[in-house]
């Protein structure tokens, strides 16, 4: 076809000019596509670290309130243990009776940080408009420490103390929750019929470290719980390390030293669409005012550490730096193309001449430049392709640091009471994720249009050129 | 046939307003060979793009076979451009990345002519210029002779009724432009055209029925023309 030979022949003509356009349109375009992978690596980081947290499925979480400070000094809760040393050595203390707990391991499996919520309001939830699915679970923290003997004396050191989280999962309701999101590397995952059983499933890192298997026994409270499964969650996430029925959770669990039978601390819930979000968590809010409801978007909010740092770079700082490349393209491209028709101004003056109307003239204009546009968006494309590889593979870990409640706490005394420290879990947990980048169908949607528009824009002020082209003025100009 | 009543073009200049062509009327009957001489600049180049509609006047009118040309949209004249006029210019203007069937094809597509027919109409075309062993080479490979008898060939591939030339030969050896203007002779006479030859040469200008002279945006046709053909000052 004419028009077709025409185009051929003029880009080849202006070759070395039509690469320099296309390179620079592929620039811009490329920087998009990579800043678009890099925010879309950060996004999947940040949805790993939430969806380790609450699971596959979760879009709502209540959880329980913090428990009340206690003051500096004051009388701990009633029920609660408390661990001090004096001048008469270490003492254990639980409603104002005490006892020397030498040569003793004291183990409390409390708690971690929230108040109990009634699991009656789990099928409260479970009915509110919007909710698909409602499941409660505990949050549990099995703190132990082991007194020497001859603890107490002057100058001697702490006992350090050992924990591990354990998490009550409601066996009925497999795809939601913390255990929703794991892989069982070996035996199997906690079924309904093991609603009651001493039965455990260990997280994989924690089984390595305690050379755990299929089988072992791990010891809770005193309580001896066989493992029936491994199972290997999200890299970067931080996972509990024990999984057992929410029941027997609630039958050797304690809140400030009251047991939690019929109390959960944790609920997740399964919204009937993402647009029913927001007006679940209002109704959550409604029927339990004192706990803390969290969303997905909420609970990102919190999230400090490089990852957000990162995320926030790459959408605002890489935004922008995208458009201005972007437009510096665009620009680029107008002029170029604008001073090639410029130097054309003869041949299409001849057209005209030649009855050719302006819009066939340019026509054959819009045309090359949609060539050499769709041109710099292949190579644009490709260019991000190999932007996100060398983000992948030189971008350092990042992390996230994720608020979590205090756990419970140990109080120490020192010699005459004049100081005090606590043992226990941080506030907030540090969780590393590796950085990746990956090209999505949308970014190269986006830059097959942005080539699109590159191509058109150029080839629009070019064509404005060519609709004001006099013929006379055209066919005087020297070639 | 061609009539133009009292035609003025103005340029502005600056401040000045020059008049390129002023107060002509003139009447160019079918089938006539007309040619224009003049010095550089005094309106002979101006009256062909009038005639040919690639510019507009600034007063008066210019009909052409009745229908007043002065009045037509830019898609009107576009089309009858397209149908009816053939232009060659003195530094030939092909399109140096078409080759010469290409260059000769151009002008048949805008009247929308089917592929098939625009090959047999090129091929003709450069047939009657003697240049069919030439059609695949761009002008660029071609001497300026060869690029004039395409341009010649592109006027007419189409079938014009007028063929307008501004300086056909003004780039030509001496042994090429009788060349030219014996193939340009020939086939005026064969196909019937209106023929308006702007030229410096008057060896070639003699060689038309008529002869007028621009100066100063002023034409006059000489004495000595063809019998029937209006002498004397055209331009009141």
């Amino acid at each position: 076809m004419f028009f077709f030979t025409y185009l051929r022949r003029e880009l080849r003509r202006r070759m070395r000019q039509a690469v320099l356009i296309a390179l620079g349109l592929a620039v811009g375009i490329g920087l998009v596509v990579t800043v678009t992978a890099a925010s879309a690596g950060v996004k999947q980081a940040q949805s790993d670290v939430l969806r380790s947290l609450y699971g596959v499925g979760t879009d709502v979480t209540v959880t329980g309130a913090a428990p009340k400070p206690e003051r500096p000094g004051g009388a701990p809760p009633p029920g609660a243990q408390t661990f001090q040393i004096g001048p008469g050595g270490a003492q254990v203390c639980q409603n104002g009776k005490c006892h020397n707990p030498a040569g003793q391991t004291i183990d409390n499996l409390e708690s971690a940080g929230y108040r109990p919520i009634s699991q009656a309001k789990v099928a409260e939830v479970a009915r509110l408009g919007g909710v698909r699915a409602a499941v409660g679970g505990l949050v549990l923290n099995d703190t132990s420490i082991t007194i020497p003997k001859h603890f107490g004396q002057a100058g001697g050191p702490l006992p350090t103390p050992n924990s591990f989280t354990v998490d009550g999962v409601d066996t009925s309701h497999s795809g939601l929750g913390p255990l929703s999101t794991g892989t069982i590397t070996s035996g199997r995952a906690l079924r309904g019929s093991d609603a009651t059983a001493s039965v455990a499933v260990v997280d994989s890192g924690y089984a390595a470290s305690h050379k755990l298997k299929v089988g072992s026994m791990v010891h809770i409270v005193g309580h001896s719980f066989k493992v029936v499964g491994i199972v290997a969650q999200a890299q970067g996430s931080s996972p509990p390390d024990v999984y057992i029925p929410l029941a027997r959770a609630q039958a050797i669990g304690t809140a400030a030293g009251k047991s939690l039978k019929h109390d959960v601390n944790t609920i997740y819930v399964t919204a009937t669409s993402a647009a029913a979000i927001p007006a679940v968590q209002a109704e959550i809010k409604r029927l339990l005012p004192g706990d803390t409801v969290t969303t997905a978007a909420s609970l990102a909010s919190q999230v400090t550490g490089s990852l957000s740092s990162t995320a926030k770079l790459a959408n605002d700082l890489g935004r922008w730096l995208s458009v201005l490349a972007l437009i510096a393209a665009f620009a680029v491209a107008s002029l170029l193309t604008m001073a090639a028709v410029s130097r054309r101004v003869r041949d299409f003056g001849t057209l005209k001449a030649l009855g050719w109307r302006s819009r066939r003239i340019i026509a054959q204009v819009l045309g090359e430049s949609l060539v050499i546009g769709l041109a710099g968006g292949a190579a644009g494309i490709a260019l991000g392709f190999a932007g996100a590889r060398i983000i992948a593979a030189i971008a350092p870990k990042l992390w996230a640091i994720i608020p979590s409640s205090a756990g419970p706490h140990l109080a120490a005394l020192g010699n005459g009471g004049a100081a005090a420290r606590s043992f226990g879990p941080a506030a907030s947990q540090t969780v590393a994720v590796p950085m990746s980048a990956s090209v999505t169908a949308a970014a190269i949607v986006a830059a097959v249009l942005l080539a699109i528009a590159g191509g058109l824009i150029a080839g629009g002020f070019g064509s404005w050129r060519i609709a004001r082209l006099r013929p006379a003025d055209a066919l005087t100009r020297v070639a | 046939m061609y009539q133009l009543t009292d035609v003025t073009k103005l340029y502005a200049k600056g401040r000045r307003t020059v008049p390129a062509v002023r107060d002509l009327s003139l009447v160019i009957r079918d089938g006539e060979w007309l040619a224009i001489q003049g010095r550089t600049g005094h309106g002979k180049s101006t009256l062909l793009n009038l005639l040919g509609m690639l510019d507009r006047p600034t007063s008066g009118t210019i009909q052409l076979d009745g229908k007043d040309l002065t009045r037509l949209t830019g898609a009107q004249a576009s089309r009858l451009r397209a149908k009816s006029i053939g232009f060659i210019f003195q530094t030939f203007n092909l399109v140096p990345t078409l080759s010469a069937a290409e260059n000769v094809e151009a002008a048949l597509i805008p009247l929308g002519v089917p592929a098939a027919e625009r090959r047999r109409r090129v091929d003709a075309a450069l047939e009657s210029v003697a240049l069919a062993d030439r059609a695949r080479h761009l002008p660029g490979e071609m001497s300026g002779g060869q690029q004039q008898r395409v341009a010649v060939a592109r006027a007419l591939v189409k079938e014009p009724t007028v063929l307008l030339a501004d300086e056909p030969t003004g780039n030509l050896d001496e042994d090429t432009r009788d060349e030219i203007i014996n193939l340009l002779e020939k086939l005026w006479r064969e196909r019937g055209l209106t023929l308006v030859l702007v030229t410096h040469d008057t060896a070639i200008a003699r060689r038309a029925q008529r002869v007028g002279v621009m100066s100063k945006g002023l034409l006059t046709i000489q004495a000595g023309a063809q019998p029937g053909a209006v002498t004397g000052p055209v331009s009141s």
